[in-house]
């Protein structure tokens, strides 16, 4: 541990507490740890700051085979009292310096409780990325998460450690979500896709395991997919009175190392041209899937077909530009970074037809 | 503070909120290579326009919807980004005007400097260090008030001289208050000073606030029209006696041709008195319509109370003058009398100082002319603005209609004292002024305290200067009657 920074790492938490059986809960301290000791790299360094402060990493957006049926589930809100909760996490690159990129990571859980929502944003963290960094992070990712098929020794590029980190965070949040809360639905964003780089099969299967063992519904919703049936888009499927949902049947569990941890629906819940995918666990049957989302529109406020606690969950989380400028500043004071401007090539060589990206 | 902006003579910098400045204060942006820097006053302040700025507000607002009223929550931020955030949100962006620039430490009153945006460093200055300050071996210091930096302002009483005032502010902020600062100010350095008081608040000038008599008591001469302030035809030279006539009484030019007539009979006869000029105009061999349109005009003078016959009665203007010419200050004052009778005084005291300076009797004066569209007539604007000056009458306006002092008498004006101003249209006239730019005067001006002033000209070698006016200790007067202040005094008396 870094002692230059004076952060104290315990005292000023208040994340939910996760169960003690787990070594979960290890995993802000060492992440608060990497960040420092990732920021220690970039002391004295030039940074080149990035430009574009609106373009977020976000993970869940991998193309899945088409699935062939469907049934369509016509839904009546149920406004019995149910708790919801919403996890988003989101990353920023920040900039780069010679050695390696700078990244900011924030995960922000929003409760909706019966008359009023309330909010835990955790971060942001910045981090600075390099080769020691990403031998660090891989070894606190497996530590956490087996992935599938990653190999130890392989290099993996700034967009992997970007995606890694967020995802690193972010099923930390869904885990200690899965462990304390009881009763309730929980909302994540993305899809329930396992055997990926960032999510190992068991590391879903252990997730969803602990949420049903707390008789938790967790419910993915994807505002983007390239799932496709008969040559329509999922999501333009739809076309029933809302609210309801279309249940893809019938649809194979594995595609190469991917495994779909979760029967794939398509909700529309409000009039308007909005529909979204939405994963739900597969282990459950559907009568309780379709018990948790009438729940869910009984429960909380949906606009576009969206849920707003998940909504508030995404706002949450995501880097406004100001912050960008915000965490690029605390970054270049505490590590003492010089700022210097990138030559944009496109425009050195090709002057105003130089339309390339810049920065 | 960091350099952002040039356009023009306006400059842009970022500044954040550790950093202390006001509208008003003078920066100065040093390129430290170069060995040059440009003198810049902040004129305006914006929030500046930061990225993401609207999605931030809109996120941690506790608006009044439903929902937004009803998140709650906390943020766990171990690095502390949330104060960075903050920073850069609360950074402002000054609005800056060129004033100077300096170029090897020497002065320049051009902004010709370019400082290098990448390292230049800005700084407050404080106006010390743009005016010097005068001392009496050097000059003759007028203290005017205080400075942002709570120090006083002290300027040289000598940019006065020569020089054409304007004191301008909406009702109550303090126009009469700095007109007396510098009236006092003259005084006390020996200059003759004569003041057309339209209300009465000069009157007690020689008093302090108890009432005393005060250092001043002694230069001070009120002259009330009708009481101690009385003329004779004799003293009135014809010159100025058809100027009343023609410009205030509205005489045609065929009567004025005969009364010019019966005033040098009269002259002759050395029978200039008001009594015989009334019994002259009824003898007088002429037309009908001209004797009628003569006589109208006579009694118009006779009834003003103004003339008298007697000469132990009447006041000899020329004495009253030599009393002041080492320092002091006639009062005209104009409080209780008619349009008319201002008028014909204000023509006869003009008049008189012309012929006084014409003649080198009187080295020079300063006229205090409050509000003097009420009693100054169209011509003589341009002819105190222009001639007058040149014969030694430096005047004053104090008004709080702007609007009513001509453009062209603010393009030739040499030192602008303005007040609070709200409405636009107020400053326009104002912001015509050549000392300043339009710019400068809107953007501070409206924004300025009570008693505190813009100054702007000569007598702060054109750096626009805020200052808190003085106090002084004089019975200021002009402060107006109210009902509900006086309300328990008005039952103890009704009770008495």
């Amino acid at each position: 541990m870094n002692a230059q920074f004076p952060i104290a790492t315990t005292l000023k938490y208040n994340f939910p507490s996760p169960k003690e059986t787990l070594q979960l809960h290890q995993l802000p301290k060492h992440f608060i740890e990497l960040s420092l000791q990732s920021l220690k790299q970039t002391k004295h360094q030039q940074i080149l700051p990035t430009k574009k402060t609106t373009t977020q990493f976000s993970t869940h957006q991998r193309p899945q085979p088409p699935i062939p049926t469907t049934e369509l589930l016509t839904l009546t809100p149920n406004p019995t009292t149910t708790n919801i909760v919403a996890i988003d996490v989101s990353s920023v690159k920040l900039g780069e310096t010679k050695t390696g990129i700078l990244l900011g990571v924030r995960g922000a859980v929003v409760w909706k409780n019966p008359d009023h929502y309330r909010y835990l944003r955790l971060g942001p963290f910045p981090f600075h990325i390099t080769r020691h960094i990403e031998n660090r992070i891989r070894r606190l990712y497996h530590q956490n998460h087996a992935a599938s098929y990653l190999q130890e020794n392989s290099i993996p590029q700034a967009y992997f450690i970007q995606s890694r980190l967020t995802t690193l965070l972010e099923r930390w949040i869904q885990s200690s979500i899965a462990h304390t809360t009881h009763n309730s639905i929980i909302l994540w964003d993305g899809s329930l896709t396992a055997g990926t780089t960032e999510t190992s099969v068991s590391t879903m299967q252990e997730l969803l395991a602990t949420a049903r063992s707390n008789r938790n519904i967790i419910l993915a919703f994807s505002k983007m997919t390239r799932l496709s049936l008969q040559g329509f888009r999922l999501t333009d499927l739809i076309k029933h009175t809302p609210p309801c949902l279309l249940r893809i049947k019938e649809y194979t569990d594995c595609i190469g190392p991917l495994r779909l941890m979760g029967n794939v629906y398509v909700a529309k819940f409000t009039k308007g041209s909005f529909a979204f995918r939405m994963d739900a666990d597969k282990q459950l049957p559907s009568v309780r899937v379709v018990d948790a989302v009438q729940n869910l529109l009984g429960n909380d406020l949906i606009l576009q077909s969206y849920p707003e606690t998940l909504r508030l969950a995404h706002i949450f989380s995501t880097f406004t530009a100001i912050e960008v400028l915000g965490l690029q500043r605390c970054i270049i004071q505490k590590s003492n970074l010089k700022v210097v401007t990138k030559l944009n090539m496109h425009r050195l060589l090709f002057g105003r037809f130089g339309k390339g990206p810049e920065g | 503070m960091r350099l952002y902006k040039k356009e023009g003579a306006t400059v842009q910098i970022i500044s954040f909120p550790n950093e202390k400045v006001r509208k008003g204060d003078y920066l100065a942006i040093e390129d430290s290579k170069r060995e040059e820097s440009l003198i810049v006053q902040v004129i305006d302040m914006e929030y500046a326009n930061i990225p993401g700025i609207l999605e931030e507000l809109l996120r941690n607002c506790n608006g009044d919807s439903s929902i937004e009223a009803s998140i709650e929550g906390e943020d766990v931020d171990p690095f502390e980004v949330a104060a960075h955030v903050r920073y850069i949100q609360d950074a402002r962006l000054l609005i800056c005007k060129i004033r100077a620039s300096t170029h090897k430490g020497k002065l320049i009153p051009t902004g010709f400097a370019l400082p290098a945006r990448s390292y230049a460093r800005i700084r407050n200055i404080s106006v010390s260090e743009l005016l010097p300050c005068p001392s009496d071996k050097n000059g003759y210091p007028m203290r005017l008030g205080e400075i942002a930096e709570k120090k006083h302002l002290d300027v040289d009483v000598r940019a006065l001289d020569g020089a054409l005032n304007i004191i301008t502010g909406k009702k109550g902020t303090g126009k009469s208050h700095i007109a007396k600062l510098l009236t006092l100010s003259l005084i006390s350095h020996g200059a003759p000073v004569v003041i057309l008081d339209l209300n009465g608040e000069y009157v007690r000038l020689g008093q302090n606030t108890k009432g005393e008599p005060n250092e001043f008591y002694s230069k001070i001469h009120v002259l009330t029209p009708k009481q101690n302030f009385k003329i004779t035809l004799e003293q009135m030279r014809i010159r100025v006696l058809l100027n009343i006539l023609v410009n205030v009484l509205h005489l045609p030019g065929t009567s004025a041709r005969e009364f010019r007539r019966i005033w040098h009979f009269l002259e002759q006869k050395d029978a200039l008195t008001i009594e015989e000029l009334g019994e002259a105009i009824k003898n007088w061999r002429c037309n009908q319509h001209v004797r009628d349109a003569l006589f109208s005009r006579y009694y118009t003078l006779l009834n003003s109370g103004l003339f008298t016959d007697n000469p132990a009665q009447a006041t000899s203007l020329e004495d009253s003058l030599d009393r002041v010419r080492s320092g002091g200050a006639i009062v005209l004052n104009l409080q209780n009398e008619s349009t008319t009778n201002r008028h014909i005084l204000v023509e006869y005291v003009l008049g008189k100082l012309v012929e006084l300076l014409t003649t080198w009797r009187l080295r020079a004066i300063f006229l205090f002319a409050e509000e003097a569209h009420l009693y100054l007539r169209e011509t003589y604007w341009d002819d105190i603005v222009t001639r007058m000056r040149h014969f030694g009458v430096f005047t004053t306006f104090i008004t709080n209609q702007p609007d009513t002092i001509r453009e062209n008498i603010y393009r030739q004006v040499d030192n602008l004292f303005v007040l609070n101003f709200t409405n636009e249209h107020d400053l326009d006239p104002i912001s015509r002024a050549a000392r300043v730019d339009a710019c400068t005067v809107k953007s501070i001006v409206r924004d300025l305290l009570p008693h505190h002033c813009l100054v702007l000209g000569k007598v702060v070698n054109d750096f626009p200067i805020i200052v808190k006016i003085r106090n002084l200790n004089v019975q200021m007067m002009g402060q107006t009657r109210l009902f509900f202040l006086n309300k328990d005094l008005q039952v103890n008396s009704i009770k008495r």
